[in-house]
């Protein structure tokens, strides 16, 4: 079976509680998210990643692993690795008691990571498995979203880390290596995961496809890969809901584009076109328009941005604008008014633009 | 007798009369047993309450309609008593967390560990969780947000939710990519003027398309607010006659006028009447983001050319624009709308004035 | 004379003698002990039993003040000979209509209403009631018992009881209101005990006047403070009074100060509606007019001076008017601070009151009287000017001064060619140097940086001609809204703000940037800041919209932008009388008229209460936009426009300040 990432853990969690409720459930057995269903089983099934399955293989035959400190945007198999390394290592007894999951849902305050994880890395460990196999004689720490752990939990954890290295490895995972301080990063194998290359992705999701019986068209697919941008997990989402949502049809590249929530780029470009060309009273019934058809504002400028990137504008004109999306970004995430906002940013388009010519 | 708007709100999927395709992916989802937490989001009056109502009725039959407005109190952890008003039935629980203001974390995960804790009245119903509809999501605080999320997870063996919401720019992206999102846009402008017609149709009254396009322009597709336009207009004057005027609300007639009266003259004196005058909107409960933004009218097709944009040329609607923009921004922040409303008119004023003067010194040369 | 002051000092231990609580309170903290040992004789002791022991016939009272007994047994009755920190007020109080330095038309009303109650004959058989409002220490209760003196009836008053006489002490020094620290448990018994009192009163009037022989029958009950309890639950006195006016006698006198207990006491506890249902009488007094003070405290200097020699100094006539002025028609805080300027015996310099020597006289006051130091510690007046040091009330003489001091900006020409000068293109904010420093100014105020702003955003514009500056104005009040917008910085940046805000407004003020071309403006009256009533008035409407209509299932927005003005507009019967109430209320707009400025309320409008409570109803209907009442206006016709611009004349300054700091209570204590 083809092996699936999967990216930072909260959905992880919810998958857990998915299965608890399945199992519980006596009526029928509960649909598991294809996120978990489909998710790497052992190293080896991870792709694209080939550093760090390189380092974790060697650690599999044997020799000493290092902390680990996993950074990436979401979605590109950060905790799929780790954990399918974990099991690997272990087997599934040994993995309750050897492997520690902590993620940004759990209290992580300073004091969890003096206690728990103090307690949990001071237990010895023996090299043996149950079933008599080797294993490494030490216990691993996942530390999922660490960049949103505070400065100070980040410091008491730099202590516990040297003195127990012993018997513990960490492993930090986070999406901004940036906001983890640098005395930790500098104890740990840093290992970037990029973002998953296009074709890889489609495999990936035509063989879920197959699996589940679903189908599709092939411009559905691509656009899956492309509003996903490199986070696979979306990706899967999407394709999930898109198959909740059509039962028996055929999953369309609309349908697709509908559940991302991404504006058409028809759209876009007309709003553009109108931008360069007509007059602001045309636009103002552009974005009404937008904002009518229900598309959030936040999603509107992401895509803008890109197209705006890709503009034949001068770069004055480009900085111009970029810097309005910038502004208009911090607004609306202050809660400022969505058409406005439009407004405003569109008629700094309708102004470069204009000067350009 | 209830409004029309209550009076013939559909009440199953397949009975919707718009945006019939997204009804039949909503019945699939229902069918195919795993429902996930859902997120609605569309512009006001665009019918994702109807969907919703129309969606828990498909889950649960007919016994959802059967609400009870109960005023709940939680005791926050600092002792704090909070009110909340609910509504509810025997499978699902809708509250607004937004109206506990700053406790709205409380509230979310009160309420819904208690949904989640109690079991299922009903053993016969088919559904082993029950739903609690959040609306106004992207009014909670960050806070509240965040503990949503955890909240999520934790109870969804027991409880889903429907998060209903303007727009999802103000809800956080963990909360996002946990939930199925649904767009529900406006109704096209034909939409619109059938279901008015059908409606009317029901009342045993008829409509003049010309009249019902006419509504449908002037609510700007708000379905709910062109219902309510349609029926103030069945108490102004029947039988309808195909260009009679449409009642508008006093306070979009007050704004208009406040309008014309900063258009019509700048100076401090005017602007200290249109400070009362804004006085006046806010004591109607007319909120300050809602007033800035109809100075600056929505859509050009609603046929109002007298609010300020109307007034300018477009460079001119370029600066007023962004203005707008700007000062609608620091009314969110701020704590007295009314520096920055007043700040607004007056740097209005300001670029208005000297637009004109300019213009006729324009003309003089 | 001296017989007769005797008479009154004994009084003067009560809290009832017409000083206010505060400053019996402070002159039982220097007389403790026997007004311990008579409040610890009995728990839950009511006024009127504290009658009873008054009238006993060890009474040193002279004869002639027989029908003025409704205060108790002199606590002190060694204190025969003056002492020096017995207050003037007390000695001084006034005993015949002509020594009240209230106006005359205001006794008369009071009289009138009194002859009316009092006469057996007319057989009214209503408890009337007549409720005295007005500013602390202008006589309301020394009219009252000045009158009933005169009508030759008793005067039987309601004190809040004490129970445990051992916190009496810190209690006393502590808080002018004695029962603050209890009524968390002796809020209900207080209610029980005054709704008793209040109708065995009424009861048995006649038996308790069995000694009394000429008054019998005439009585008048007078009460001053009140259970707090009633502040919570106004609706329990609503019930008593509705009680009192079916089964009473005796005419029932409330005497409530405007500004001693907070936000609109009268108004929260005798609303429009109750006054109207009961047969209130309202009647309101003004501050004590400059001109009466004077007679007043020159009255009391001629006195003193001959009774005491040397000892003390008879200050000025100037000095007089500045106390005047200090004490913005508050005439017991006027008496004190005459008191205080007299007292060169325990100074330690013997200068004769002068005013620089303001502060040397406080601290030496200071050493005289604890208790004294304490209140105008309480006051708040820890900046005082030099020259207001002894004035009980300057603390607020300066919110109508330094609204002035930043609307006027006055400015000091430049002092020569010489000084640094902009560039050209910065030329349009060349200003001259400000002769105001506005941190300082907010400062003095007292008041929030916030609450400064409104006042000064309330009043702007009246002082600017050009549309660009208001502009720039309004831009920089909106930026010191922003500044403070975050949370958790606000505290610091509080100060900023207030900062940018004046500084902000003064700059932009290109017509006053110039020392030489500042006349011009003249005066302006100045207004209430409107906004903290209409943001109240938004908020408990959209929560009433809420309450009203959940029925509908829909989000505030659209029920306040969508459903509320179309049903204003239906037909629609299925609404209960509260709905339909509402709706008429907020979902219509006066439409097409003058537009609907709010009731406009000049500073020195009298009624304080007015800000918060009814004037949405007058807000609703296009009011006329003219101030009603004595506004300053008319005040500063006479006075000549360069009023404000400095020092306000004796008259202006108590018509504006004393009403100013009804306002400052008001929002402090929200």
């Amino acid at each position: 079976m083809q092996a699936f990432l999967k990216g930072t853990s909260g959905q992880s969690t919810k998958a857990q509680k998915d299965k608890a409720a399945g199992t519980s459930g006596e009526k029928k057995p509960k649909p598991v998210p294809w996120v978990e269903k489909y998710r790497p089983k052992c190293v080896d099934e991870v792709a694209f990643q080939d550093e760090v399955v390189a380092v974790l293989k060697k650690s599999l035959q044997g020799a000493d692993l290092p902390n680990l400190l996993f950074y990436g945007p979401p979605g590109t198999g950060k905790t799929s690795t780790i954990l399918a390394a974990a099991r690997e290592l272990y087997g599934p007894e040994l993995y309750r008691q050897r492997v520690l999951e902590l993620n940004a849902s759990d209290e992580r305050g300073i004091q969890v990571v003096r206690e728990k994880v103090k307690t949990f890395a001071q237990l010895t460990v023996a090299g043996k498995r149950t079933d008599g196999k080797p294993c490494p004689p030490f216990k691993i720490i996942i530390l999922d979203e660490a960049d949103s752990m505070t400065s100070a939990a980040q410091a008491a954890l730099r202590r516990t880390m040297e003195k127990e290295s012993r018997t513990t490895r960490f492993c930090l995972i986070c999406n901004y290596v940036s906001r983890i301080i640098e005395p930790l990063t500098s104890r740990c194998s840093k290992f970037r995961f990029k973002p998953l290359d296009d074709k890889i992705q489609g495999e990936r999701l035509l063989n879920i496809c197959e699996k589940e019986n679903l189908k599709y068209s092939k411009e559905a697919i691509s656009a899956l890969v492309k509003v996903s941008e490199g986070d696979l997990r979306k990706a899967i989402t999407f394709l999930q809901s898109a198959a909740r949502l059509n039962g028996e049809n055929e999953i369309t590249e609309s349908a697709v584009i509908e559940i991302a929530g991404v504006v058409p780029t028809k759209m876009i470009d007309n709003l553009l076109q109108i931008c360069y060309k007509s007059t602001f009273d045309k636009l103002e019934i552009a974005v009404k328009t937008m904002v009518d058809e229900g598309y959030a504002a936040t999603q509107i400028i992401g895509q803008l941005h890109d197209a705006i990137i890709e503009e034949s504008l001068n770069d004055h004109q480009k900085s111009a604008i970029t810097e309005k999306l910038a502004e208009v970004d911090k607004c609306l995430a202050d809660g400022a008014d969505e058409y406005l906002q439009m407004i405003s940013l569109c008629s700094v388009i309708m102004q470069q633009a204009s000067q350009g010519n | 007798m209830s409004l029309w708007v209550d009076k013939y709100r559909p009440t199953s999927l397949g009975k919707l009369d718009y945006h019939k395709e997204q009804g039949n992916q909503l019945k699939n989802l229902v069918q195919c047993g795993d429902f996930p937490h859902l997120l609605v989001y569309g512009p006001s009056g665009a019918g994702k309450k109807t969907r919703i109502m129309c969606l828990l009725r498909e889950l649960y039959g007919p016994g959802v309609e059967k609400l009870r407005i109960e005023h709940q109190s939680i005791t926050a952890p600092s002792k704090k008593k909070i009110e909340i008003n609910t509504i509810a039935s025997n499978y699902h629980l809708e509250v607004n967390a937004s109206d506990a203001g700053n406790s709205d974390r409380v509230v979310i995960q009160e309420l819904i560990k208690t949904v989640a804790q109690s079991q299922q009245i009903q053993s016969s119903t088919q559904r082993e969780f029950k739903v609690v509809l959040l609306t106004e999501v992207d009014r909670l605080t960050k806070d509240a947000q965040h503990a949503l999320r955890r909240t999520m997870e934790k109870y969804m063996s027991t409880c889903r939710l429907i998060l209903c919401c303007n727009s999802t720019s103000k809800v956080i992206g963990p909360i996002r990519s946990r939930c199925l999102a649904i767009r529900v846009p406006l109704p096209s402008m034909e939409e619109v003027c059938g279901v008015l017609t059908s409606v009317c149709r029901k009342e045993g009254l008829l409509l003049p398309g010309e009249l019902a396009k006419q509504i449908g322009e002037k609510s700007g597709r708000n379905l709910r607010k062109a219902l309510l336009m349609c029926e103030a207009c069945r108490v102004q004057q029947y039988p309808f006659s195909a260009d009679q005027d449409i009642p508008e609300t006093d306070w979009e007639v007050y704004l208009k006028e406040t309008a014309n009266a900063i258009v019509s003259q700048q100076s401090p004196q005017r602007l200290l009447e249109v400070r009362a005058r804004l006085y006046e909107l806010l004591t109607h409960c007319i909120p300050p983001e809602i007033i800035i933004k109809g100075l600056v009218p929505p859509s050009p097709d609603q046929g109002l050319v007298s609010e300020l944009l109307g007034n300018c040329d477009g460079h001119l609607k370029t600066e007023v624009a962004q203005m707008a923009a700007h000062y609608e921004h620091r009314l969110q922040l701020g704590n007295k709308a009314i520096y920055h409303l007043e700040a607004f008119v007056a740097k209005f004023m300001a670029v208005y004035k000297k637009f004109m003067e300019d213009g006729l010194d324009g003309m003089m040369f | 004379m001296s017989k007769l002051s005797t008479g009154r000092k004994a009084s003067s231990n009560k809290l009832s003698s017409w000083v206010e609580p505060s400053f019996g309170d402070l002159f039982s903290g220097s007389g403790l002990n026997s007004f311990d040992l008579k409040k610890g004789v009995s728990l839950g002791e009511t006024k009127s039993k504290a009658q009873k022991t008054s009238t006993d016939p060890s009474s040193q009272r002279p004869s002639k003040r027989r029908p003025f007994p409704p205060t108790p047994e002199p606590l002190v009755s060694s204190g025969s000979e003056q002492s020096q920190d017995e207050p003037w007020v007390d000695r001084h109080s006034p005993c015949s209509q002509v020594e009240l330095a209230v106006h005359k038309k205001k006794i008369e009303e009071v009289e009138n209403w009194l002859k009316l109650h009092l006469n057996v004959k007319s057989e009214i058989k209503r408890g009337a009631i007549l409720l005295l409002t007005g500013p602390s220490g202008c006589g309301k209760t020394a009219t009252v018992q000045v009158l009933a003196q005169e009508l030759g009836c008793r005067v039987q008053e309601w004190s809040n009881p004490t129970t445990v006489s051992e916190f009496r002490k810190e209690d006393v020094r502590e808080t002018f209101d004695p029962d603050s620290r209890f009524n968390g448990f002796h809020g209900v018994s207080q209610t029980a005990a005054f709704q008793e009192f209040l109708l065995r009163a009424n009861k048995y009037s006649h038996l308790q006047m069995m000694g009394e022989g000429e008054t019998s029958g005439r009585k008048v009950v007078l009460v001053e403070d009140l259970p707090n309890q009633f502040y919570r639950q106004p609706a329990s006195l609503h019930d008593i009074l509705r009680r009192f006016v079916r089964t009473g006698r005796c005419p029932l006198v409330f005497v409530v100060s405007d500004c001693l207990s907070g936000s609109g006491s009268s108004r929260l506890l005798f609303p429009r509606d109750l006054q109207e249902e009961l047969g209130v009488c309202n009647i309101s007094f003004n501050p004590v007019a400059p001109t009466s003070m004077i007679k007043v405290l020159s009255r009391i200097v001629t006195q003193e001076a001959a009774r005491s020699g040397s000892r003390v100094t008879a200050p000025d006539r100037a000095a007089l008017d500045l106390l005047c002025t200090g004490s913005s028609g508050d005439i017991r805080s006027a008496i004190n601070s005459l008191q205080f300027s007299c007292l060169t015996g325990c100074s330690p310099e013997t200068t004769p009151w002068p005013v620089k020597k303001g502060k040397a006289a406080a601290s030496a006051a200071r050493g005289v009287s604890k208790a004294r130091s304490k209140s105008k510690a309480s006051k708040g007046s820890e900046s005082l000017d030099s020259t207001q040091a002894i004035g009980g009330k300057d603390a607020s003489l300066f919110l109508f001064r330094a609204l002035g001091k930043i609307l006027y900006c006055k400015r000091e020409s430049c002092t020569g060619p010489e000084g640094p000068s902009l560039p050209a293109h910065l030329s349009e904010h060349q200003r001259d140097t400000l002769l105001v420093d506005p941190e300082l100014v907010v400062e003095k105020s007292h008041m929030s940086g916030e609450l400064f702003n409104l006042y000064l955003h309330q009043n702007y514009l009246d002082f600017f001609s050009d549309l660009e500056d208001v502009a720039r104005a309004s831009e920089y009040l909106s930026d010191s809204d922003f500044l403070t917008a975050e949370w958790s910085s606000r505290s610091t940046m509080l100060e900023y703000g207030s900062s940018v805000a004046t500084r902000g407004l003064i700059h932009s003020n290109s017509a006053r940037a110039r020392a030489d071309n500042q006349a011009s403006v003249g005066f302006r009256p100045l207004h209430k800041p409107h906004w903290l009533l209409v943001n109240k008035k938004y908020r408990e409407n959209c929560q009433a919209a809420q309450c009203l209509f959940t029925s509908y299932c829909l989000t505030p927005l659209s029920l306040q932008t969508e459903l509320l003005p179309y049903l204003a507009q239906l037909t629609n019967p299925m609404r209960n009388q509260a709905q339909i109430a509402f709706i008429q209320d907020v979902g219509r707009l006066p439409l097409r008229k003058y537009p609907g400025r709010l009731k406009l309320e000049a500073l020195t409008d009298r009624d304080p209460g007015t800000l918060d409570g009814d004037s949405e109803e007058e807000g609703a209907e296009p009011a006329v936009p003219a101030p009603t009442g004595p506004g300053p206006g008319e005040t500063g016709g006479d006075q000549g426009a360069d009023l404000p611009a400095s020092q306000p004349q004796p008259t202006m300054a108590q018509a504006l300040l004393e009403d100013e700091e009804l306002v400052i209570d008001e929002y402090d204590s929200n």
